[in-house]
Protein backbone atom coordinates (compact mmCIF):
# COMPACT_ATOMS: atom_id res chain seq x y z
CA UNK A 1 0.00 0.00 0.00
CA UNK A 2 2.03 2.94 -1.07
CA UNK A 3 1.24 6.57 0.86
CA UNK A 4 -0.01 8.28 -2.05
CA UNK A 5 -2.57 5.78 -3.02
CA UNK A 6 -6.41 6.83 -2.03
CA UNK A 7 -8.90 4.54 -0.38
CA UNK A 8 -12.27 4.77 -0.35
CA UNK A 9 -13.04 1.77 1.80
CA UNK A 10 -11.70 2.08 5.35
CA UNK A 11 -14.21 1.45 8.04
CA UNK A 12 -14.60 3.72 11.08
CA UNK A 13 -13.26 2.15 14.63
CA UNK A 14 -15.12 4.07 17.02
CA UNK A 15 -18.16 2.18 18.38
CA UNK A 16 -22.14 3.45 17.76
CA UNK A 17 -23.06 6.40 20.64
CA UNK A 18 -25.57 4.11 22.77
CA UNK A 19 -27.89 6.94 23.80
CA UNK A 20 -27.83 4.98 27.20
CA UNK A 21 -25.14 6.29 30.50
CA UNK A 22 -23.30 4.92 33.05
CA UNK A 23 -22.97 1.22 34.38
CA UNK A 24 -24.14 -0.48 37.02
CA UNK A 25 -22.28 -3.27 38.76
CA UNK A 26 -23.93 -6.87 39.06
CA UNK A 27 -25.02 -7.28 42.85
CA UNK A 28 -24.59 -10.56 42.48
CA UNK A 29 -21.33 -10.40 41.42
CA UNK A 30 -18.74 -10.57 44.21
CA UNK A 31 -16.41 -8.87 42.06
CA UNK A 32 -15.95 -5.72 41.35
CA UNK A 33 -16.09 -4.60 37.94
CA UNK A 34 -18.41 -6.77 36.40
CA UNK A 35 -21.29 -5.11 34.64
CA UNK A 36 -25.15 -6.20 34.16
CA UNK A 37 -26.06 -6.79 30.83
CA UNK A 38 -26.32 -2.90 29.59
CA UNK A 39 -29.91 -4.37 28.00
CA UNK A 40 -31.32 -5.53 31.31
CA UNK A 41 -29.98 -3.07 33.90
CA UNK A 42 -31.77 0.47 34.65
CA UNK A 43 -30.32 2.55 32.67
CA UNK A 44 -30.82 6.68 31.54
CA UNK A 45 -31.78 6.48 27.75
CA UNK A 46 -31.84 9.50 25.34
CA UNK A 47 -34.74 8.46 24.19
CA UNK A 48 -36.89 8.98 26.88
CA UNK A 49 -34.09 11.52 28.30
CA UNK A 50 -35.57 14.97 29.30
CA UNK A 51 -33.61 18.43 30.06
CA UNK A 52 -32.99 18.30 33.46
CA UNK A 53 -34.22 21.74 35.21
CA UNK A 54 -32.34 22.87 37.89
CA UNK A 55 -34.46 24.06 41.52
CA UNK A 56 -35.51 27.94 41.64
CA UNK A 57 -33.02 29.83 43.14
CA UNK A 58 -32.95 31.59 46.76
CA UNK A 59 -33.89 35.47 46.75
CA UNK A 60 -31.00 35.55 49.27
CA UNK A 61 -29.27 33.35 52.09
CA UNK A 62 -30.15 35.33 54.99
CA UNK A 63 -31.55 33.39 57.71
CA UNK A 64 -31.13 30.15 55.56
CA UNK A 65 -29.71 26.83 56.40
CA UNK A 66 -27.27 25.93 53.99
CA UNK A 67 -25.86 22.73 54.03
CA UNK A 68 -22.10 21.99 53.57
CA UNK A 69 -21.26 18.20 52.77
CA UNK A 70 -17.65 17.02 51.91
CA UNK A 71 -18.19 13.65 49.73
CA UNK A 72 -15.27 12.29 51.16
CA UNK A 73 -12.54 13.11 48.99
CA UNK A 74 -8.95 13.52 50.73
CA UNK A 75 -9.22 17.14 51.59
CA UNK A 76 -12.75 17.61 51.26
CA UNK A 77 -13.36 17.65 54.95
CA UNK A 78 -10.83 20.81 55.64
CA UNK A 79 -11.67 22.80 52.62
CA UNK A 80 -15.26 22.66 54.00
CA UNK A 81 -14.48 23.70 57.28
CA UNK A 82 -13.01 26.61 55.99
CA UNK A 83 -15.29 27.17 53.85
CA UNK A 84 -18.34 27.12 56.96
CA UNK A 85 -15.48 29.43 58.97
CA UNK A 86 -15.98 32.15 55.56
CA UNK A 87 -19.59 32.41 56.28
CA UNK A 88 -19.05 32.38 60.22
CA UNK A 89 -17.19 35.65 59.25
CA UNK A 90 -18.48 37.15 56.14
CA UNK A 91 -22.18 36.15 56.53
CA UNK A 92 -22.86 35.12 60.11
CA UNK A 93 -26.93 35.45 59.46
CA UNK A 94 -26.01 32.01 57.17
CA UNK A 95 -26.81 29.19 59.74
CA UNK A 96 -24.49 26.32 58.33
CA UNK A 97 -24.81 22.64 58.97
CA UNK A 98 -21.85 20.70 58.15
CA UNK A 99 -22.15 16.89 57.25
CA UNK A 100 -20.02 13.88 55.93
CA UNK A 101 -21.62 11.64 53.60
CA UNK A 102 -21.62 7.98 55.44
CA UNK A 103 -19.22 5.00 53.64
CA UNK A 104 -17.16 5.22 51.45
CA UNK A 105 -16.53 7.40 48.29
CA UNK A 106 -19.26 7.33 45.59
CA UNK A 107 -21.69 5.64 48.29
CA UNK A 108 -24.97 7.03 47.94
CA UNK A 109 -26.34 8.49 51.34
CA UNK A 110 -30.02 8.57 51.35
CA UNK A 111 -30.75 9.44 54.83
CA UNK A 112 -28.43 12.54 54.31
CA UNK A 113 -30.35 13.86 51.17
CA UNK A 114 -33.90 12.88 53.35
CA UNK A 115 -32.68 15.35 55.89
CA UNK A 116 -31.14 18.02 53.83
CA UNK A 117 -34.82 18.08 52.54
CA UNK A 118 -36.33 18.07 55.59
CA UNK A 119 -34.36 20.73 57.01
CA UNK A 120 -32.29 22.55 54.88
CA UNK A 121 -32.68 25.46 52.25
CA UNK A 122 -29.62 24.99 50.10
CA UNK A 123 -26.59 22.82 50.00
CA UNK A 124 -22.94 22.62 48.71
CA UNK A 125 -21.51 19.36 48.19
CA UNK A 126 -17.99 18.65 47.25
CA UNK A 127 -15.06 18.71 46.66
CA UNK A 128 -15.19 16.73 43.68
CA UNK A 129 -11.67 15.65 42.42
CA UNK B 1 -33.59 22.75 46.88
CA UNK B 2 -30.78 24.34 45.55
CA UNK B 3 -27.59 22.92 44.91
CA UNK B 4 -24.01 23.78 44.62
CA UNK B 5 -21.70 21.05 43.39
CA UNK B 6 -17.67 22.08 44.00
CA UNK B 7 -14.79 20.76 41.57
CA UNK B 8 -11.75 21.27 41.75
CA UNK B 9 -10.75 22.95 38.45
CA UNK B 10 -8.51 20.18 36.87
CA UNK B 11 -12.14 18.25 36.59
CA UNK B 12 -13.95 21.14 34.93
CA UNK B 13 -13.83 19.57 31.21
CA UNK B 14 -14.60 16.44 32.97
CA UNK B 15 -17.98 17.79 34.81
CA UNK B 16 -18.54 20.36 31.66
CA UNK B 17 -18.77 16.59 29.48
CA UNK B 18 -21.48 15.55 32.15
CA UNK B 19 -23.32 18.72 32.02
CA UNK B 20 -23.44 18.38 28.24
CA UNK B 21 -24.64 15.13 28.08
CA UNK B 22 -27.12 14.83 30.37
CA UNK B 23 -28.70 17.92 29.61
CA UNK B 24 -28.58 18.48 33.19
CA UNK B 25 -26.89 22.34 33.62
CA UNK B 26 -25.32 22.74 37.09
CA UNK B 27 -23.70 25.80 38.60
CA UNK B 28 -20.36 24.55 39.34
CA UNK B 29 -17.70 25.95 41.36
CA UNK B 30 -14.01 25.01 40.70
CA UNK B 31 -11.15 25.59 43.50
CA UNK B 32 -8.13 25.32 42.35
CA UNK B 33 -5.97 22.05 42.49
CA UNK B 34 -5.48 19.66 43.91
CA UNK B 35 -7.21 19.97 47.54
CA UNK B 36 -5.79 16.86 49.06
CA UNK B 37 -2.42 16.54 50.83
CA UNK B 38 -1.96 20.69 50.95
CA UNK B 39 -1.64 22.69 53.72
CA UNK B 40 -4.51 24.39 55.42
CA UNK B 41 -2.88 27.61 55.19
CA UNK B 42 -3.74 26.57 51.27
CA UNK B 43 -7.28 25.54 51.32
CA UNK B 44 -7.71 28.61 53.11
CA UNK B 45 -6.23 30.72 50.29
CA UNK B 46 -8.52 28.91 47.77
CA UNK B 47 -11.41 29.91 50.03
CA UNK B 48 -10.44 33.39 50.03
CA UNK B 49 -9.52 33.61 46.47
CA UNK B 50 -10.60 33.05 42.88
CA UNK B 51 -11.91 30.08 41.05
CA UNK B 52 -9.32 29.52 38.73
CA UNK B 53 -11.84 29.23 35.74
CA UNK B 54 -14.13 31.80 36.03
CA UNK B 55 -11.51 34.41 37.77
CA UNK B 56 -14.55 35.08 40.18
CA UNK B 57 -14.05 34.91 44.07
CA UNK B 58 -14.44 31.77 44.48
CA UNK B 59 -17.10 31.43 47.65
CA UNK B 60 -18.98 34.69 46.61
CA UNK B 61 -19.31 32.49 42.83
CA UNK B 62 -21.13 29.92 45.35
CA UNK B 63 -23.70 32.27 46.64
CA UNK B 64 -24.47 33.33 43.67
CA UNK B 65 -24.97 29.70 42.27
CA UNK B 66 -27.67 29.46 44.94
CA UNK B 67 -28.98 32.86 44.67
CA UNK B 68 -29.25 34.16 41.14
CA UNK B 69 -32.29 33.49 39.36
CA UNK B 70 -32.09 30.86 36.60
CA UNK B 71 -30.65 32.01 33.29
CA UNK B 72 -32.92 31.19 29.88
CA UNK B 73 -30.26 28.72 28.78
CA UNK B 74 -30.38 27.42 32.28
CA UNK B 75 -34.33 26.92 32.04
CA UNK B 76 -34.37 25.38 28.26
CA UNK B 77 -31.97 22.33 28.73
CA UNK B 78 -30.88 20.76 25.57
CA UNK B 79 -30.64 16.64 24.97
CA UNK B 80 -27.57 16.44 22.72
CA UNK B 81 -27.77 13.36 20.96
CA UNK B 82 -25.04 12.11 18.95
CA UNK B 83 -24.88 11.17 15.44
CA UNK B 84 -25.03 7.76 14.04
CA UNK B 85 -21.09 7.07 12.46
CA UNK B 86 -21.13 6.59 9.15
CA UNK B 87 -19.46 2.95 8.37
CA UNK B 88 -16.67 4.53 5.96
CA UNK B 89 -14.46 7.52 6.56
CA UNK B 90 -14.05 9.83 3.81
CA UNK B 91 -12.27 9.14 0.94
CA UNK B 92 -8.59 9.43 1.34
CA UNK B 93 -5.18 9.15 1.13
CA UNK B 94 -2.85 6.46 2.90
CA UNK B 95 -0.74 8.60 4.17
CA UNK B 96 -3.66 11.14 5.32
CA UNK B 97 -5.38 8.34 6.87
CA UNK B 98 -2.15 7.00 8.73
CA UNK B 99 -2.33 10.76 10.42
CA UNK B 100 -6.14 10.90 11.14
CA UNK B 101 -5.71 8.04 12.98
CA UNK B 102 -3.15 9.01 15.10
CA UNK B 103 -4.38 12.56 15.46
CA UNK B 104 -8.26 11.55 16.36
CA UNK B 105 -6.75 9.28 19.40
CA UNK B 106 -8.50 5.83 17.95
CA UNK B 107 -4.32 4.14 18.85
CA UNK B 108 -2.01 3.92 20.53
CA UNK B 109 0.45 5.83 18.25
CA UNK B 110 1.86 2.93 17.13
CA UNK B 111 1.35 1.88 13.37
CA UNK B 112 -1.25 0.32 12.47
CA UNK B 113 -3.23 -1.65 10.04
CA UNK B 114 -5.73 0.43 8.02
CA UNK B 115 -8.90 -1.27 8.66
CA UNK B 116 -9.65 -1.55 4.96
CA UNK B 117 -13.32 -3.35 4.05
CA UNK B 118 -11.08 -6.10 2.79
CA UNK B 119 -9.03 -6.67 5.65
CA UNK B 120 -12.08 -6.45 7.60
CA UNK B 121 -13.68 -8.97 5.79
CA UNK B 122 -10.67 -12.00 6.18
CA UNK B 123 -11.13 -11.02 9.60
CA UNK B 124 -14.36 -11.92 10.12
CA UNK B 125 -13.70 -14.94 8.52
CA UNK B 126 -12.20 -15.95 12.58
CA UNK B 127 -15.84 -16.37 13.52
CA UNK B 128 -19.59 -17.33 12.49
CA UNK B 129 -20.50 -14.62 14.04
CA UNK B 130 -22.76 -11.74 11.36
CA UNK B 131 -20.99 -8.88 11.28
CA UNK B 132 -23.98 -6.93 12.58
CA UNK B 133 -25.09 -8.68 15.86
CA UNK B 134 -24.30 -6.50 18.67
CA UNK B 135 -21.60 -7.35 21.02
CA UNK B 136 -21.78 -5.14 24.04
CA UNK B 137 -21.28 -1.36 25.43
CA UNK B 138 -18.19 0.29 27.00
CA UNK B 139 -17.40 3.35 28.56
CA UNK B 140 -13.87 4.11 29.96
CA UNK B 141 -16.02 5.78 32.99
CA UNK B 142 -18.96 4.84 35.55
CA UNK B 143 -21.36 7.17 34.05
CA UNK B 144 -20.77 8.30 30.38
CA UNK B 145 -22.63 7.63 27.54
CA UNK B 146 -21.61 3.95 26.71
CA UNK B 147 -20.76 3.30 22.74
CA UNK B 148 -21.90 0.21 21.17
CA UNK B 149 -20.11 -2.05 19.07
CA UNK B 150 -20.92 -5.06 16.70
CA UNK B 151 -18.91 -8.19 15.28
CA UNK B 152 -18.03 -5.55 12.35
CA UNK B 153 -16.52 -3.22 14.72
CA UNK B 154 -14.29 -5.90 16.75
CA UNK B 155 -13.04 -7.05 13.76
CA UNK B 156 -11.88 -3.11 12.78
CA UNK B 157 -9.95 -2.97 15.89
CA UNK B 158 -8.24 -6.58 15.55
CA UNK B 159 -7.08 -5.76 12.43
CA UNK B 160 -5.68 -2.33 13.36
CA UNK B 161 -4.13 -3.87 16.32
CA UNK B 162 -2.10 -6.29 13.72
CA UNK B 163 -4.29 -9.11 14.64
CA UNK B 164 -5.53 -12.47 12.23
CA UNK B 165 -8.37 -14.42 12.52
CA UNK B 166 -7.29 -16.76 14.67
CA UNK B 167 -7.32 -14.41 17.39
CA UNK B 168 -10.30 -13.21 16.85
CA UNK B 169 -12.42 -15.41 19.00
CA UNK B 170 -10.05 -14.20 21.89
CA UNK B 171 -10.75 -10.78 21.22
CA UNK B 172 -14.66 -10.95 20.09
CA UNK B 173 -14.52 -12.72 24.11
CA UNK B 174 -12.90 -9.37 25.77
CA UNK B 175 -15.25 -6.79 23.88
CA UNK B 176 -17.83 -9.28 25.53
CA UNK B 177 -17.10 -8.28 29.01
CA UNK B 178 -17.63 -5.24 28.47
CA UNK B 179 -15.18 -4.02 30.74
CA UNK B 180 -12.63 -1.07 29.23
CA UNK B 181 -9.22 -2.35 29.84
CA UNK B 182 -8.18 0.68 31.45
CA UNK B 183 -10.83 2.55 33.26
CA UNK B 184 -10.65 6.09 33.86
CA UNK B 185 -9.25 6.77 37.13
CA UNK B 186 -6.83 9.46 38.70
CA UNK B 187 -4.87 6.82 40.15
CA UNK B 188 -4.44 5.18 36.69
CA UNK B 189 -5.69 1.74 36.61
CA UNK B 190 -3.31 -0.78 34.86
CA UNK B 191 -4.83 -4.73 33.66
CA UNK B 192 -3.97 -8.27 33.44
CA UNK B 193 -5.52 -10.79 31.17
CA UNK B 194 -5.19 -14.47 31.57
CA UNK B 195 -6.33 -16.87 29.25
CA UNK B 196 -6.85 -20.88 29.40
CA UNK B 197 -8.08 -24.03 27.91
CA UNK B 198 -7.59 -25.26 24.59
CA UNK B 199 -7.29 -21.84 23.02
CA UNK B 200 -3.64 -21.19 24.30
CA UNK B 201 -2.21 -23.96 22.31
CA UNK B 202 -3.98 -23.75 18.90
CA UNK B 203 -3.34 -19.85 18.62
CA UNK B 204 0.10 -20.15 20.38
CA UNK B 205 -0.53 -18.52 23.05
CA UNK B 206 2.21 -17.71 25.11
CA UNK B 207 2.28 -18.87 28.85
CA UNK B 208 5.89 -19.93 29.63
CA UNK B 209 8.99 -18.43 29.43
CA UNK B 210 8.77 -14.76 29.07
CA UNK B 211 4.76 -14.86 28.57
CA UNK B 212 4.28 -11.42 29.67
CA UNK B 213 7.43 -9.79 27.59
CA UNK B 214 6.98 -8.51 23.89
CA UNK B 215 8.28 -12.10 22.27
CA UNK B 216 4.78 -13.67 20.93
CA UNK B 217 2.60 -13.03 18.43
CA UNK B 218 -0.91 -13.79 19.86
CA UNK B 219 0.27 -11.74 23.11
CA UNK B 220 1.08 -8.55 21.55
CA UNK B 221 -1.54 -8.21 19.07
CA UNK B 222 -4.61 -9.50 21.35
CA UNK B 223 -3.20 -7.42 23.94
CA UNK B 224 -2.90 -4.31 22.05
CA UNK B 225 -6.52 -4.92 20.36
CA UNK B 226 -8.10 -4.45 23.98
CA UNK B 227 -6.66 -1.50 24.19
CA UNK B 228 -7.85 -0.33 20.99
CA UNK B 229 -11.43 -1.04 21.62
CA UNK B 230 -10.95 0.78 24.90
CA UNK B 231 -10.01 3.95 23.22
CA UNK B 232 -12.58 3.35 20.45
CA UNK B 233 -15.45 1.91 22.33
CA UNK B 234 -14.41 3.24 25.86
CA UNK B 235 -14.01 6.63 23.95
CA UNK B 236 -11.28 7.58 26.05
CA UNK B 237 -9.70 10.82 25.68
CA UNK B 238 -7.01 12.02 27.80
CA UNK B 239 -7.23 14.84 29.50
CA UNK B 240 -11.65 15.32 29.10
CA UNK B 241 -12.75 11.77 30.64
CA UNK B 242 -9.28 9.84 30.67
CA UNK B 243 -7.98 11.16 34.19
CA UNK B 244 -4.61 8.97 34.74
CA UNK B 245 -2.34 10.99 36.49
CA UNK B 246 0.48 8.65 36.08
CA UNK B 247 -0.72 6.28 33.42
CA UNK B 248 0.27 2.90 33.40
CA UNK B 249 2.48 1.01 31.02
CA UNK B 250 0.16 -1.84 31.23
CA UNK B 251 -2.17 -0.03 28.92
CA UNK B 252 -0.39 -1.10 25.81
CA UNK B 253 -1.08 -4.69 25.65
CA UNK B 254 -2.83 -5.18 29.46
CA UNK B 255 -0.32 -8.32 30.53
CA UNK B 256 -1.48 -10.67 28.03
CA UNK B 257 -0.93 -14.07 28.55
CA UNK B 258 -2.11 -17.91 28.93
CA UNK B 259 -1.81 -19.52 32.19
CA UNK B 260 0.73 -22.47 32.37
CA UNK B 261 -2.01 -25.46 33.28
CA UNK B 262 0.50 -27.69 31.38
CA UNK B 263 3.18 -26.96 34.09
CA UNK B 264 0.91 -25.96 37.04
CA UNK B 265 -0.02 -28.75 39.63
CA UNK B 266 -3.51 -27.24 40.16
CA UNK B 267 -7.01 -26.90 38.54
CA UNK B 268 -6.89 -24.08 35.95
CA UNK B 269 -7.92 -20.47 36.99
CA UNK B 270 -11.12 -21.15 35.00
CA UNK B 271 -11.77 -24.08 36.31
CA UNK B 272 -11.78 -22.58 39.66
CA UNK B 273 -14.54 -20.07 37.88
CA UNK B 274 -16.78 -22.81 37.25
CA UNK B 275 -15.91 -23.39 33.51
CA UNK B 276 -15.12 -27.26 32.03
CA UNK B 277 -11.31 -28.01 31.53
CA UNK B 278 -11.67 -28.30 27.93
CA UNK B 279 -13.36 -24.70 27.42
CA UNK B 280 -11.64 -21.49 26.45
CA UNK B 281 -11.87 -18.52 28.67
CA UNK B 282 -10.06 -15.29 29.10
CA UNK B 283 -9.98 -13.99 32.92
CA UNK B 284 -9.75 -9.65 33.58
CA UNK B 285 -7.81 -8.68 36.67
CA UNK B 286 -7.47 -5.03 37.19
CA UNK B 287 -5.34 -3.03 39.65
CA UNK B 288 -2.20 -1.02 39.67
CA UNK B 289 1.34 -2.69 39.62
CA UNK B 290 3.43 -5.52 40.29
CA UNK B 291 5.05 -5.00 43.77
CA UNK B 292 7.40 -7.47 44.40
CA UNK B 293 9.74 -10.41 42.99
CA UNK B 294 9.71 -13.48 45.56
CA UNK B 295 11.61 -16.32 45.69
CA UNK B 296 11.44 -19.65 47.37
CA UNK B 297 14.05 -20.62 50.01
CA UNK B 298 15.17 -24.44 51.04
CA UNK B 299 12.66 -23.56 54.41
CA UNK B 300 9.50 -22.91 52.34
CA UNK B 301 7.88 -20.47 49.53
CA UNK B 302 4.83 -20.15 51.54
CA UNK B 303 6.30 -18.10 54.32
CA UNK B 304 7.70 -15.81 51.97
CA UNK B 305 4.59 -15.06 50.10
CA UNK B 306 2.86 -14.51 53.55
CA UNK B 307 5.09 -11.92 53.93
CA UNK B 308 5.16 -10.13 51.30
CA UNK B 309 1.93 -10.40 51.24
CA UNK B 310 1.88 -8.73 54.37
CA UNK B 311 3.87 -6.19 53.11
CA UNK B 312 1.84 -4.95 50.39
CA UNK B 313 -0.39 -1.78 50.23
CA UNK B 314 -3.12 -1.22 47.84
CA UNK B 315 -6.54 0.47 47.60
CA UNK B 316 -8.20 -2.20 46.93
CA UNK B 317 -8.48 -5.07 49.75
CA UNK B 318 -6.94 -7.81 47.71
CA UNK B 319 -4.05 -9.11 45.14
CA UNK B 320 -3.04 -12.13 42.97
CA UNK B 321 0.02 -13.72 43.08
CA UNK B 322 1.74 -15.00 39.89
CA UNK B 323 3.51 -17.68 40.68
CA UNK B 324 6.48 -19.95 38.26
CA UNK B 325 5.63 -23.56 37.29
CA UNK B 326 8.49 -24.54 39.77
CA UNK B 327 6.59 -22.35 42.65
CA UNK B 328 3.50 -23.91 41.90
CA UNK B 329 5.19 -27.51 42.27
CA UNK B 330 6.97 -26.71 45.49
CA UNK B 331 3.91 -24.94 47.39
CA UNK B 332 2.08 -28.71 46.53
CA UNK B 333 4.71 -31.00 46.37
CA UNK B 334 7.16 -29.93 49.57
CA UNK B 335 4.52 -28.00 51.62
CA UNK B 336 1.11 -29.75 51.14
CA UNK B 337 -1.03 -27.45 49.18
CA UNK B 338 -2.76 -29.53 47.56
CA UNK B 339 -5.01 -27.04 45.91
CA UNK B 340 -5.20 -23.41 45.21
CA UNK B 341 -8.10 -23.24 47.81
CA UNK B 342 -6.14 -24.74 50.45
CA UNK B 343 -3.01 -22.51 49.65
CA UNK B 344 -5.34 -19.08 49.46
CA UNK B 345 -6.94 -20.34 53.14
CA UNK B 346 -4.03 -20.70 54.30
CA UNK B 347 -2.43 -17.29 53.38
CA UNK B 348 -5.36 -15.26 53.99
CA UNK B 349 -5.49 -16.97 57.97
CA UNK B 350 -1.80 -15.43 57.62
CA UNK B 351 -2.67 -12.04 57.07
CA UNK B 352 -2.07 -9.67 59.84
CA UNK B 353 -4.71 -7.08 60.74
CA UNK B 354 -4.05 -4.03 60.11
CA UNK B 355 -0.84 -4.59 57.97
CA UNK B 356 -1.90 -5.75 54.55
CA UNK B 357 -4.64 -4.24 52.41
CA UNK B 358 -5.67 -7.81 51.95
CA UNK B 359 -9.04 -8.52 53.88
CA UNK B 360 -9.04 -12.62 55.83
CA UNK B 361 -11.03 -13.51 52.68
CA UNK B 362 -9.44 -16.24 50.25
CA UNK B 363 -11.69 -15.30 47.29
CA UNK B 364 -9.86 -11.74 47.08
CA UNK B 365 -6.40 -13.78 46.73
CA UNK B 366 -5.73 -15.31 43.29
CA UNK B 367 -3.02 -17.21 42.06
CA UNK B 368 -2.31 -17.68 38.44
CA UNK B 369 0.33 -19.84 37.04
CA UNK B 370 2.25 -18.53 34.54
CA UNK B 371 6.39 -18.79 33.50
CA UNK B 372 9.13 -20.78 31.88
CA UNK B 373 10.54 -22.66 35.12
CA UNK B 374 13.71 -20.89 34.88
CA UNK B 375 13.49 -20.49 39.08
CA UNK B 376 11.15 -20.89 41.85
CA UNK B 377 9.98 -17.18 41.35
CA UNK B 378 6.74 -15.62 42.32
CA UNK B 379 5.47 -11.56 41.74
CA UNK B 380 3.10 -10.30 44.20
CA UNK B 381 0.47 -7.71 42.14
CA UNK B 382 -2.51 -5.74 43.62
CA UNK B 383 -4.50 -7.23 40.62
CA UNK B 384 -7.84 -8.60 41.54
CA UNK B 385 -9.64 -10.64 39.59
CA UNK B 386 -13.34 -8.94 37.85
CA UNK B 387 -14.71 -11.52 35.86
CA UNK B 388 -14.18 -14.44 33.18
CA UNK B 389 -15.74 -14.43 29.72
CA UNK B 390 -15.53 -17.73 27.70
CA UNK B 391 -14.43 -17.80 24.12
CA UNK B 392 -15.65 -20.97 22.97
CA UNK B 393 -19.15 -18.72 21.60
CA UNK B 394 -17.03 -16.69 19.27
CA UNK B 395 -15.08 -19.94 17.40
CA UNK B 396 -16.42 -21.11 14.13
CA UNK B 397 -18.00 -24.43 14.32
CA UNK B 398 -15.30 -25.76 12.12
CA UNK B 399 -12.60 -24.64 14.69
CA UNK B 400 -10.46 -22.01 15.13
CA UNK B 401 -9.75 -20.46 11.99
CA UNK B 402 -5.66 -20.67 11.17
CA UNK B 403 -3.86 -19.05 8.43
CA UNK B 404 -2.20 -21.63 5.87
CA UNK B 405 0.88 -21.01 7.57
CA UNK B 406 0.45 -19.15 10.97
CA UNK B 407 2.58 -16.40 11.67
CA UNK B 408 4.65 -17.36 14.74
CA UNK B 409 7.70 -15.73 16.38
CA UNK B 410 10.63 -17.43 18.15
CA UNK B 411 9.23 -20.07 20.25
CA UNK B 412 10.69 -20.00 23.74
CA UNK B 413 13.65 -22.58 24.41
CA UNK B 414 11.11 -25.82 25.81
CA UNK B 415 12.82 -28.22 28.75
CA UNK B 416 12.86 -31.20 26.59
CA UNK B 417 13.77 -33.35 29.89
CA UNK B 418 11.11 -31.94 31.72
CA UNK B 419 12.69 -31.25 34.77
CA UNK B 420 15.39 -28.30 33.86
CA UNK B 421 17.75 -29.75 37.05
CA UNK B 422 16.20 -27.32 39.39
CA UNK B 423 13.08 -28.99 40.53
Amino acid sequence: MVEDQVLDNVLDPMGQPSGIFGRVSDPENKNTGVVLDPYLQPTQDLTSMEGQLMAPRLDSLDGKVIYLVETGFHGAKDFMNHAADWFARNMPEVKIESRSTQGAIFTDDPALWAEIEEKGDAAILGVGG
Amino acid sequence: MPVCPVVTARFATYVARDTESHAMPLRYTYPPYPVGWVSQDLLRGYIEGDDPITSKPLMQEMVDALTQPLTEDEKNPKVVKRPERPRFLKKDTVKNYKRMFIENGWTDGMPIELPTEEKVAEMLTGTDHPPDEVVGMMSVTTHEERYEYTVEKVAINAVMAGARPEHFPVILALAASQEPSMPSSTTSFGRMVVVNGPIRNQININCAAGAFSPFNFANSVIGRAYTLMSFNFGNAKIGENFTASFGNVTNYNNMFAGENEEESPWEPLHVEKGFKPEESTVSLFRGWDINHLGMGTPDGTAERMAEAMNGMTSMIPGGTFILDPLTAKNLKDKEGFNTKEDFRKWLSEQIKPNKSPFPMRPMMISLVVVGGEWNPMFTTTDFVYTQTVSIDKWIPKEGVRLDDKPIRMPAPVVCKDGGCGIR
